[in-house]
């Protein structure tokens, strides 16, 4: 008994160094805990080792205690990976239902579920159209229209939507994880894209990204010769998605940051 | 469960898998909708539970065979009564693996018939010709190891060990082949300027098959089987040292836990380089893998793998500890003080050396290598000797330092777009979150077990083993060690299979249903436990059924004590 309260003590002044230390040297709380959390389980190993010899169990007592035993190690794992900060789902949800927007179902070329909705809403919409032109009288109708023509043309989109939708693809596509930009995201993978705007014209920011071997960024010649920037953005985004990221990066034109010299190299 | 019944059984995973099929290519066929789970949750707790027993059943016969061949060798009865009763279980989980794979089939084509099929047709020859004759060809080995194992025995001895190679050798060819389609999900063949879609129209089965990740996987998964196995025969001696009532019937079981627990330990060293390579060869295919899996939505999956690794680390030295209790005589095993010193400065040196010189830099090398061997080389000629003890506390102390350096992340927080500097490590101390720091924490906990064996052989020499006299805890460290590896298991298999994304087919197939985003540990942790949890009742039940049943009454001599040598 004597020999665990002084483990114990020792692991508690371990504990304590541990907070002092991380304290000076400027941890967050969350930190410190930790490292004081690994003090304790230290001291729980180093008890455990000279614990007494557990007697021998049998029969319906041994069945018990394993049962116990599993009901334990249960509830620990479950609650073990509660604990830990958890990702919500529904950051993700959204983003999928975008990028998958408008994306061709090799699997269903047909989009039979896409096509009977339109179907249904096409006729809804006929029999409401019908009804009104009953109601104002078919002799109204104005001369020499088309039914059927399809009438939507899509407008061009502004300069501020493109900037918006170059600026949601950057997100989309989760960019940030390679490229730091505005002081945020990036783990050096990639090179730091504030003044990419000043050294590369939007075209050939866009054939950057549909063909990464396109521009060697400088001091990245191993991230280049391995391929690190994924050859796969001409396939998975729109080509105007890739023109409205583009046309967003290219007004970045921080000169302040060290953006590396982008080198031709097709 | 006689033969019959086990063939039926095979006969209905058989009938499963090509009736499955039929049904699929059914048009218009609308896929089922599970309640409460949820189509890709159902699609999990069934292939999880195939995977379970699919890693036993080939895991296990790898050390089988080699447990009867060391009892043939050694002439030493305890061996072949092992292989034996592994086998025992292994016959009765094969029956539950064809179950389940036929299951897994079923619920797969029931809830994404499209893609089903659309794999299937892929892999056509592999689904349809190669894999159901490999699993033909393994069934009829298997039981013919099994019930020619009185029958060959003796002067027939070697032929029984040459089955038992040929069926390891068609379990190896079964999971290479079928971790084809499986690492071909993860990693499709792709070409640099081609458009995914158009090369595959081009690619042949074997580029298929052999695409990026497939020779890791087929590593990784041979690998962590053995482990899986090793901790599974463990589990297997604990639960029959626990109904024991023969003093002779615990010394055999003390000494099959003890084995059980040795190989599954040996092959988990292997296991986080395996796990590596697995990694390594992911984030080359996709750079963008890498950041999904160690910064953002998964990077709390890897948090709890650090501490399951650790936990595991943890138990299967506290197995050594009191195994060593057991040994009449270890006071006086000693070693040199280089062993200690190398495994307080292992964390710090490999850290920085790694850091200078990244993996798989070989110059890493120059320095590392010099340093593991040092107390093999300079114990020679220093001859400062410190106690078998002490070395094993120190050991004990550099598992839980490198733990907490596995454990110890960037930050709190599930992705890199939520993290704010309060839960932030220090910029000064944020090597400690990066993977020189990450693989030295491994290495120090390998060494520190390496280590630990080698005082356990030099006790096991120089004393003797008091075979069932280990204290009654380490019967719930094997238990402990088979539930967190399992656990373990299933938790790494769902980060293998959410690198996928939003795909079924990784950047080729994109997986449309409202299912398709990375789910919380919390909730995956739930179903990991039930799915570990239904897979413990089946092995329980199985082990149960298999030896207490057939409890052997003509195994009396292997009494305690046994001579040390004997071992």
């Amino acid at each position: 008994m004597g020999k665990a309260i002084v483990k114990i003590i020792v692991g508690l002044v371990i504990g304590a160094g541990l907070w002092v230390a991380t304290m000076t040297f400027d941890f967050p709380p969350v930190f410190r805990w930790l490292f004081f959390g690994y003090a304790v389980l230290g001291t729980v190993v180093f008890l455990i080792l000279d614990a007494p010899t557990m007697k021998v169990m049998s029969g319906g007592k041994a069945l018990v205690s394993l049962l116990v035993f599993y009901a334990i190690l249960c509830t620990v794992f479950i609650s073990g990976a509660s604990l830990w900060p958890q990702y919500d789902p529904e950051d993700e949800k959204g983003k999928i239902v975008k990028i998958l927007k408008g994306k061709p179902n090799i699997l269903d070329p047909w989009k039979a579920d896409e096509v009977i909705a339109r179907t249904k809403e096409l006729d809804l919409k006929a029999k409401e159209l019908t009804e009104r032109i009953k109601a104002l009288g078919a002799t109204q109708a104005p001369a020499g229209q088309d039914a059927g023509a399809a009438a939507a043309v899509p407008a061009s989109a502004s300069g501020g939507d493109v900037l918006k939708i170059g600026e949601e693809q950057w997100q989309l596509q989760e960019c940030y994880n390679c490229h730091k930009l505005k002081g945020e995201g990036g783990k050096k993978r990639g090179p730091e894209l504030d003044n990419i705007g000043t050294l590369l014209p939007q075209e050939e920011i866009a054939k950057k990204i549909l063909d990464p071997k396109s521009y060697k960024a400088e001091g990245f010649d191993a991230e280049y010769e391995k391929g690190k920037m994924p050859d796969k953005y001409k396939d998975l985004m729109e080509l105007k998605d890739v023109q409205a990221l583009a046309s967003w990066l290219s007004t970045f034109k921080n000169t302040s940051v060290n953006t590396p010299k982008p080198i031709k190299m097709k | 469960m006689k033969t019959w019944q086990r063939s039926l059984m095979a006969l209905i995973a058989l009938l499963a898998l090509f009736g499955g099929t039929a049904y699929a290519q059914a048009p218009g066929t609308p896929p089922v909708e599970f309640p409460y789970t949820g189509n890709r949750t159902a699609v999990w707790i069934v292939a999880q539970l195939h995977i379970l027993f699919a890693g036993f059943i080939l895991g296990a016969p790898i050390f089988v065979v080699i447990s009867e061949w060391l009892g043939y060798r050694k002439q030493d009865p305890r061996y072949d009564r092992l292989a034996k009763e592994v086998t025992k279980v292994t016959v009765i989980l094969y029956s539950m693996t064809a179950l389940t794979g036929g299951l897994f089939i079923f619920v797969l084509l029931a809830t994404y018939p499209q893609f089903t099929t659309w794999l299937i047709n892929h892999f056509f020859i592999v689904f349809a010709v190669i894999y159901p004759l490999l699993f033909i060809g393994e069934t009829f080995v298997l039981y013919m190891y099994f019930y020619t194992w009185d029958a060959w025995k003796g002067n027939k001895k070697a032929r029984h060990i040459a089955l038992g190679v040929l069926l390891n050798l068609i379990g190896s060819i079964t999971l290479f082949v079928i971790d084809g389609p499986t690492s071909f999900m993860n990693t499709p063949v792709k070409a640099e300027g081609v458009s995914p879609v158009e090369f595959l129209a081009t690619a042949s089965i074997w580029d298929k098959m052999f695409n990026y990740s497939w020779m890791p996987l087929n590593m990784h998964r041979l690998v962590g089987n053995v482990t899986f196995g090793g901790f599974v025969a463990g589990l297997i001696a604990a639960y029959m040292y626990m109904g024991s009532t023969k003093d002779e019937e615990r010394a055999y079981y003390d000494w099959m836990g003890f084995v059980g627990n040795m190989i599954g330990v040996g092959a988990l060293l292997f296991l986080p380089f395996m796990g590596y390579l697995l990694a390594y060869e992911l984030c080359d295919y996709d750079a963008s893998i890498c950041p999904y899996m160690m910064a953002d939505q998964l990077s709390m999956f890897f948090e709890m793998q650090g501490a399951m690794i650790g936990l595991i680390f943890l138990a299967s030295n506290y197995y050594i500890w009191l195994s060593m209790k057991r040994i009449e005589g270890v006071e006086k095993v000693r070693m040199t003080i280089i062993a200690p010193i190398v495994m307080i400065a292992l964390p710090l040196v490999m850290t920085k050396v790694l850091t200078d010189y990244p993996a798989p830099d070989p110059k890493s090398l120059m320095f590392l290598l010099p340093m593991l061997l040092a107390p093999a080389i300079l114990g020679r000629f220093i001859p400062i000797t410190v106690s078998s003890r002490t070395v094993i506390k120190i050991g004990f102390l550099m598992v839980v330092v490198g733990n907490a350096i596995w454990l110890t992340p960037h930050g709190f927080a599930p992705t890199g777009a939520k993290l704010v500097a309060e839960l932030e490590l220090p910029s000064d101390w944020n090597f400690l979150a990066l993977m020189p720091a990450k693989n030295s924490a491994a290495f120090t906990l390998v060494f520190v077990t390496v280590v630990n064996y080698i005082i356990y052989n030099r006790a096991v020499t120089q004393g003797t083993i008091v075979w069932g006299k280990i204290d009654y805890a380490s019967q719930f460290v094997l238990i402990f060690l088979a539930f967190s590896a399992i656990w373990t298991m299933g938790l790494m298999g769902a980060v293998r299979s959410l690198l996928r994304k939003y795909f079924h087919t990784y950047n080729l197939l994109p997986d449309f249903t409202a299912e398709s985003f990375t789910p919380t540990l919390a909730y995956s942790a739930w179903y990991i436990t039930g799915i570990t949890v239904v897979f413990y009742a089946v092995v329980s039940f199985a082990i149960l059924v298999t030896l207490r049943a057939s409890h052997p009454k003509e195994h009396a001599s292997e009494g305690s004590p046994v001579p040390a040598g004997a071992k």
